[in-house]
């Protein structure tokens, strides 16, 4: 991530306040990260409302847990999208259990209604090509598909070869190399903003 | 293990996609601080926050306040002291477990795949319960919100004697909640609407109701939908269509 700008806070000096008790700097960390990891849980999860609840309980598990925060590990923006991802994809893998599994014996047209949850919405859809415009959209197709599938949709790499039909080595192979360019992608653009 | 291997366990790590004993293996290389493991992970971690970065969307203003009312209601007291993570010895676990053999092994996959079950259903459990609790904060930061509309709905000739209530806010959904309700014959359900202006009404969910005639609904928030003029309840064919056909039995204006 960026360093902060001079003058500003960064965010690493706000998690250790937070680690302090400090509701203030809670709120400021919040403004600052919220929004990357709304964008990501509502990638994984589209229900607005599934994924307004995982983002709350995230933060909730900031505040709660921001003296275990080790700087030495990564940013905190990266502590905290990895959060985000973590728990939307639980959230994702339950509600998926829970559609296979749970029938409501009564009222069906509430079972469907909570399939909305995958399928696929077209105001999502169409917003999602914004995902092309990202450093993702530099990778080759193979190599995007593999990393979608995992980050966005939250598929097991054993998943990703079943639903791909390619060998589990290939996308291992494809999810490294994805990974190692979106970086290298990232560095540039970076780059050619300063 | 070489660069590349190591490569891409951090890889699918990062991505919550390393399953069973790949994931065990990369867990055990960083509990050592294996350096490159380390840094592999942290490598890929960055890269997707980077990438996460690029796509934000701003989260719906009820979070935070619910939030910041979650902290400032936390006794100071109640926070958890700063911890370190406990340092597991590995060479020590290791050669304990060469030593015990064979025998322990297998016993030892046949306990761990117990605590795995007993784990994965508590997570199960522990994930339900959240839910729930995030449901009940969600409920009250809706009716905390000024932003929040609460409509009260009349009963109408079919049913007189029925009332209901819906609270609505526009990003976070609501809830309806309606009594004195007349049973639902065969195949049929009730279905909320919502109007706004002078635009045709959208259906915000189907319901049934109790013996006693009580029914609730969680209300999604509306595509397209950032103020209600009015919400309506008709008797439709079950599940729902997607404009009213029936008799209307509660009208509420907000």
């Amino acid at each position: 991530m960026s360093p902060a700008a001079p003058g500003s806070e960064s965010s690493a000096s706000l998690v250790a306040a937070i680690a302090a008790g400090d509701r203030d700097a809670f709120g400021r960390f919040y403004d600052l990260t919220a929004p990357i990891a709304f964008g990501l849980i509502r990638r994984v999860l589209r229900d607005p409302e599934a994924a307004a609840d995982v983002l709350q309980e995230v933060f909730w598990q900031i505040w709660q847990e921001a003296g275990r925060y080790d700087p030495s590990r990564g940013s905190p923006e990266a502590w905290v999208v990895m959060r985000a991802k973590t728990r939307a994809i639980d959230r994702l893998r339950s509600m998926r259990r829970r559609d296979r599994t749970f029938v409501a014996p009564v009222d069906e047209s509430v079972a469907s209604r909570r399939g909305d949850g995958e399928a696929p919405n077209p105001a999502v859809v169409a917003e999602d090509r914004g995902l092309v415009q990202t450093a993702l959209g530099q990778l080759p197709e193979a190599q995007r598909r593999v990393i979608e599938l995992a980050f966005f949709e939250g598929l097991t790499q054993s998943e990703i070869a079943t639903r791909l039909g390619e060998p589990l080595g290939t996308v291992k192979t494809r999810t490294r190399l994805g990974l190692e360019r979106l970086r290298g992608a990232l560095r540039g653009e970076r780059l050619s903003a300063t | 293990m070489n660069r590349d291997e190591i490569g891409e366990l951090a890889a699918a790590y990062a991505l919550g996609g390393l399953e069973g004993e790949e994931r065990a293996r990369f867990e055990a290389l960083l509990q050592a601080r294996d350096p490159e493991a380390v840094r592999a992970l942290r490598e890929c971690e960055e890269t997707l926050a980077g990438l996460a970065a690029a796509l934000p969307e701003p989260p719906p203003a009820v979070v935070k306040d619910a939030l910041m009312e979650r902290v400032a209601a936390a006794p100071a007291a109640a926070r958890p002291r700063p911890r370190r993570r406990p340092r597991v010895f590995w060479p020590v676990v290791l050669s304990g477990a060469m030593a015990a053999g064979l025998a322990a092994v297998v016993v030892g996959w046949s306990v761990s795949s117990t605590y795995e079950k007993r784990l994965d259903a508590l997570a199960r459990e522990a994930d339900q319960l959240r839910a729930e609790l995030n449901a009940q904060q969600t409920v009250i930061a809706i009716l905390r919100d000024p932003a929040t509309q609460v409509v009260a709905l009349a009963g109408l000739p079919p049913a007189p004697g029925a009332r209901a209530r819906v609270m609505w806010h526009a990003t976070a959904g609501g809830v309806f909640v309606a009594t004195g309700l007349p049973a639902i014959p065969a195949g049929k359900a009730y279905q909320l609407w919502a109007i706004a202006g002078s635009n045709a009404p959208v259906s915000a969910g189907v319901f049934t109701v109790d013996a006693s005639g009580t029914g609730s609904l969680a209300v999604r928030p509306l595509p397209g939908v950032a103020s209600v003029n009015a919400f309506a309840v008709t008797l439709e064919p079950a599940g729902g269509l997607p404009a009213p056909s029936g008799a209307m039995y509660l009208l509420g204006k907000s």
